[in-house]
């Protein structure tokens, strides 16, 4: 332990470094963990997906003739 | 795992002949290449079909194709395995090459069809939000860039305005 700002700073990123080379798969189940922690952290206000639902989409500008 | 299923069923959607072609983007894209993020939603880049005679296209065929096979709208999104998945038309020329040239890629042994990692960072510096500067910082710190093709994206896209000012607010030492 340390309260070396740049030691602190370096280890954050070893750390990321370190996710960012997992295999894919693993990185695939952190998502779908992070997303259910984020849901239940956000539960109440700021993630409302059910609001607004209507039957049919908008349908796109197509970007081509 | 659930966001396994989401690829699975767009696959199979693309077997189906329902899209054209599709890319996984957003910060689902960007795990392939970086540290996961958290998200809330998958964002899939697609061609449509359209109606023939029509310049309106619509993902109605798609919500149609998933809601019989168990997803659910939820207004823009539709939710499969838990997953909110937005569908998204091309909008710009450097989505449209993004989704050209989308990669194939594994994803826990299933294929997913990726937008290139220098595709992503380009998109976000062309999206611009806080959240796509920050994508795109943590691109560039991770060195999983190829720098050349970076910079012929910014220069074939009319980014270098915007990557000249993302240089001055986050790449520089000078105040």
């Amino acid at each position: 332990m340390t309260f070396d700002i740049q030691r602190i700073l370096e280890s954050k990123r070893e750390f990321r470094r370190g996710l960012a080379a997992l295999p894919i798969a693993e990185k695939l189940r952190l998502l779908d963990a992070l997303r259910e922690r984020q849901l239940t952290l956000g539960s109440g206000n700021s993630v409302r997906l059910n609001e607004g639902s209507r039957p049919d989409p908008t349908p796109f500008a197509s970007t081509r003739p | 795992m659930k966001i396994q299923e989401v690829i699975r069923a767009i696959n199979q959607m693309l077997a189906d002949g329902v899209i054209d072609r599709y890319a996984i983007g957003g910060a689902v894209g960007a795990t392939f290449y970086l540290e996961p993020v958290a998200t809330i939603d998958v964002d899939v880049f697609v061609t449509f079909k359209s109606a023939p005679g029509s310049l309106l296209v619509s993902p109605q065929p798609i919500f149609d194709y998933l809601k019989a096979r168990g997803g659910a709208v939820q207004g823009e999104y539709i939710v499969l395995a838990e997953w909110p998945v937005q569908f998204l038309p091309t909008t710009s020329s450097l989505v449209e090459e993004a989704l050209d040239q989308a990669l194939t890629l594994d994803a826990g042994g299933v294929p997913a069809q990726v937008f290139s990692a220098e595709h992503l960072a380009a998109i976000a510096l062309e999206t611009g939000r806080s959240k796509d500067k920050a994508r795109l910082l943590q691109f560039l710190e991770s060195g999983v860039l190829n720098t050349q093709k970076f910079g012929e994206l910014v220069t074939r896209h009319g980014l270098s305005d915007a990557w000249q000012r993302f240089g001055r607010q986050f790449l520089s030492d000078a105040p």
